[in-house]
């Protein structure tokens, strides 16, 4: 089952961000090739759901972090062989005909182009291959092994007889005609699936290796998945990757307390908090290294957050109805049995106080029902708060704390147990000295 | 004192902006020369200040609205003496004879055309003169606002230099051309001029009062500053069709109106149409009402929509606060304002809005002199505003369900609204059902 996430919730974690932002792509987007790159696109767009699947591709780039190699390869290689082998026109093959006088001083001359770029694409391939053959047998990896599968994919691949001339020539600057014709046939023509394959696992390394030098540089946890129907999340020292100096909190989800109600005032860190806890679940899903000191999770079908809901004014929908349409969609998946992480930052803010409380009581204790999924919600209707303790049991009350500091908040962005009514709505009003401006006016007259 | 609008509130009523097929501006816009297009431009970014100079302003076009002029000239013969009339010409008779007699000789010798566009241009305005003399023959402004103008104009015409030029018909002969271009574009070039912009002026007082028949927009009243009120019967958004007409009536003793309703039940409108109608009012230009009286104000304030950028979540509300206080220190200045917010505050949470709006709105209130229109979602501030006996009118916009279906009259009523549908939106949408 595929897992299930929403544009949304892209962007409210700026999973991919636009082009040059701080998206959590970007930190992990240091592969040497254009394909390793695509791969990790790939790898962002569609998360894992299996445990098993997720604690394998964990396991290989713990693997190769603890190795610390680098990618064998430069990059003027896959620049030369992408163009080459997207070259499948039969006319363009090189042929061991006699040379005729015309085109022996044509390429006295000089070579066309053509001729020019299928003869590197032939080098580079030739040194790849050599060079994986090099690189593979030097990987120390015993059976049952997560890299094990696809280092015997190599092997075998590398292992077919017409290649062995290739991997026994003992280097690739000076090729004779023949040999490049014959290599030609056998790459681009005869083997070209096995090629594409082998590409694919070099494509595949490059995002390993890349992404493991990644997490050991910024020392990032591998996450450990654990089976569905353990249902828990065991996070230690979370924390936002795109935030400098951030504070890391401590999390420990279960059954029984699997809706998070979250309460703290504007700038206390609730969003920021809630988008650490998203990414590092997304990340985890994945089998990538998060931003945390351990990470223990039971696999979840799919994240949905709504942290930055932009209400569509123009099609006529208020923001509240927007919120609700929101709602509606979480329901409906929820309905269908899937497992989920949902956050929701601010439930309904679009409109009156009444509602709001209302709402956010009818829907979080709805939710609490669903005790396989996980929840955060964060709200300043501390009232819903205290019904929902009476109701539901397995709600739990976190509260990020404000200190204030004569006039001036001062946030520890470190999470404590309970509901907090800290509001600083006014208190900027006051900081302003708007209502004392009015105030003082007033008295001039 | 010039009229305080700032760019937030001029593009929340969309008032400027040529290019903006929806602004004010270009409802008004149907002037045929480009000096009136400059005149009328003006207009629009000065607003006044005075009530006098309002009055006559607005009586002026409505002296234009009830005699139904024609603008004495084609556009065509406008464009082609107005450009003549634009090009300076030598500084002596004689110097200019030599000139038309050089481009006389290259027109025929070279086949050039300026000799051709000259005697086209001079054309022109002979007509041009000849027209207006007319015009202000039957021109009858006794009483009217614009018979100090009407006077000069009058005047101007009336010079006897002018007498050759105006009787001059058929081909005119190189010494004659050169004689009256000299005279037209260099002895009484400054007259000429004066006569030009009274053409302008002209051009903007019949374009407006034109709109103003089309549409059926009336002109308001403006009272001294002391008189502390303002009141309108049948208000409506003058861009909109089949808008739904709404009065409004703000005094010292009760300068504030508080607005509920729902989301789409037409608040916004609503405010638009009262501010556009201050600051045309304030133009001397005719509203959308079907009546108006104002006391004149310093300025008109809104914070209709301020950027939606709810992405940068807390420094929206920040943003508010700061739209806030720039009012709040004119308001405490002293300034006697107009004050418009729609929703403020919806950049926050419930709570904080709650109290944000209830202390802002309060303490606003208290100056008298001001007059505030302030809309929310949060309707529980109108009750405890009315707990606070701070004087204000409450008025909501109605929602009624037709069924499960909302329907919306955008017709004011007083008090506040208890459409509270926001639960029954959730039932609507059968979400608790699903779960």
């Amino acid at each position: 089952m595929l897992f299930t996430t929403d544009k949304q919730t892209l962007e409210d974690l700026n999973i991919f961000g636009k082009y040059g932002s701080d998206a959590v792509y970007h930190i992990f987007n240091r592969t040497v090739t254009r394909g390793g790159a695509a791969v990790l696109e790939e790898m962002f767009q569609y998360p894992l759901t299996d445990e098993k699947a997720i604690n394998r591709r964990s396991g290989i780039i713990q693997y190769f972090a603890a190795a610390g190699k680098d990618f064998p390869f430069p990059a003027s290689y896959f620049d030369a062989i992408a163009p080459y082998l997207a070259n499948t026109d039969e006319r363009s093959k090189l042929t061991g005909d006699a040379p005729n006088i015309a085109r022996k001083i044509s390429h006295l001359v000089a070579m066309d182009g053509d001729t020019v770029m299928i003869h590197k694409g032939i080098k580079a391939l030739a040194a790849l291959l050599k060079g994986m053959a090099q690189f593979i047998s030097l990987l120390d990896i015993a059976a049952g092994h997560p890299y094990r599968l696809d280092k015997d994919a190599i092997d075998a691949l590398l292992a077919a007889p017409d290649f062995a001339p290739v991997l026994a020539l003992a280097g690739v600057a000076k090729l004779s005609q023949d040999q490049l014709v014959a290599y030609d046939t056998l790459f681009r023509f005869r083997h070209r699936p096995a090629i594409q394959r082998l590409l694919t696992y070099i494509y595949q390394l490059d995002v390993y290796l890349s992404v493991a030098k990644v997490g050991a540089a910024r020392g990032f946890a591998s996450p450990k998945a654990l089976p569905k129907e353990r249902q828990v999340l065991n996070l230690q020292g979370v924390y936002h990757p795109q935030v400098k100096n951030a504070v890391p909190n401590n999390l420990h989800i279960s059954p029984e307390s699997n809706v998070l109600f979250l309460t703290g005032a504007n700038m206390a860190g609730k969003s920021t908090f809630m988008k650490s806890l998203s990414i590092a679940l997304f990340l985890a899903h994945m089998g990538f290294p998060v931003p945390a000191r351990v990470m223990e999770f039971s696999a979840l079908d799919g994240i949905y957050t709504t942290i930055n809901l932009p209400d569509n004014l123009g099609m006529g929908a208020s923001h509240f109805y927007a919120e609700v349409l929101r709602v509606k969609k979480m329901a409906y998946e929820l309905g269908q049995g899937k497992n989920l992480f949902i956050v929701f930052d601010e439930l309904f803010r679009g409109t009156n106080v009444k509602d709001a409380y209302e709402a956010t009581i009818a829907i979080t204790q709805a939710f609490a029902r669903k005790r396989n999924s996980l929840f955060v919600i964060s709200t300043h209707i501390i009232e819903a708060g205290e019904v929902l303790r009476e109701k539901c049991s397995n709600v739990r009350f976190l509260y990020l704390p404000t200190r204030m500091n004569g006039h001036h908040p001062v946030y520890t962005y470190t999470l404590a147990e309970g509901i907090t009514d800290d509001r600083h709505g006014m208190v900027i009003i006051h900081n302003e000295g708007i209502l004392d401006m009015l105030k003082a006016g007033l008295h001039k007259k | 004192m010039a009229f305080i609008a700032d760019k937030q509130t001029l593009e929340d009523l969309n008032l400027l902006g040529k290019f903006k097929p929806q602004s004010i501006y270009n409802l008004f816009n149907k002037v045929r020369t480009t000096g009136g297009e400059r005149l009328l431009e003006s207009m629009f970014q000065q607003p006044l200040t005075d009530p006098d100079a309002i009055n006559i302003r607005s009586g002026i076009f409505r002296y234009f609205q009830d005699n139904a002029l024609v603008f004495p000239v084609s556009q065509t013969v406008f464009l082609r003496a107005e450009n003549f009339l634009s090009q300076g010409t030598g500084g002596n008779k004689l110097w200019v004879l030599a000139m038309s007699l050089r481009r006389k000789i290259t027109a025929t010798l070279l086949r050039d055309g300026q000799f051709a566009a000259l005697q086209d241009g001079m054309a022109a305005t002979v007509e041009l003169l000849r027209s207006l003399r007319a015009f202000a023959a039957v021109l009858d402004t006794a009483g009217s606002p614009y018979h100090a103008q009407a006077t000069e104009l009058k005047a101007l015409l009336a010079n006897q230099r002018l007498d050759g030029v105006v009787a001059a018909s058929g081909h005119l002969s190189a010494w004659q051309q050169a004689r009256y271009d000299f005279l037209l574009r260099n002895a009484l070039r400054d007259e000429i001029e004066k006569i030009l912009n009274h053409l302008y002026a002209l051009d903007v007082y019949m374009a407006v009062s034109e709109v103003a028949k089309a549409r059926n927009f009336t002109y308001a009243r403006a009272l001294p500053k002391a008189q502390n009120l303002v009141r309108t019967t049948a208000l409506y958004h003058p861009a909109l069709e089949h808008a739904v007409a709404n009065s409004i009536d703000l005094d010292s003793q009760s300068n504030l109106l508080f607005l509920t309703g729902a989301n789409m039940a037409g608040k916004s409108t609503f405010m638009k149409s009262f501010g556009i109608a201050v600051y045309l009012a304030h133009m001397g230009f005719p509203v959308a009402a079907h009546h108006m009286e104002f006391s004149v104000r310093d300025g008109l304030y809104s914070s209709i929509n301020v950027p939606d950028n709810l992405s940068m979540g807390y420094s929206h509300f920040y943003a508010e606060v700061l739209r806030v206080k720039t009012v709040a220190q004119d308001v405490a200045a002293g300034k006697d304002l107009v004050v418009i917010f729609d929703e403020l505050f919806k950049g926050t949470n419930v709570k904080d809005a709650y109290d944000a709006t209830l202390a802002v709105t309060a303490a606003f209130a208290a100056y008298r002199h001001c007059f505030f229109l302030i809309s929310t979602h949060i309707i529980e501030v109108g009750e405890a505003l009315k707990k606070e006996r701070i004087g204000g009118q409450y008025a909501y916009m109605p929602t009624v369900m037709e069924g499960t279906i909302p329907r919306y009259p955008y017709r004011l009523k007083e008090g506040i609204t208890n459409d509270r549908h926001g639960m029954m939106i959730i039932g609507n949408e059968q979400i608790l059902e699903m779960m």
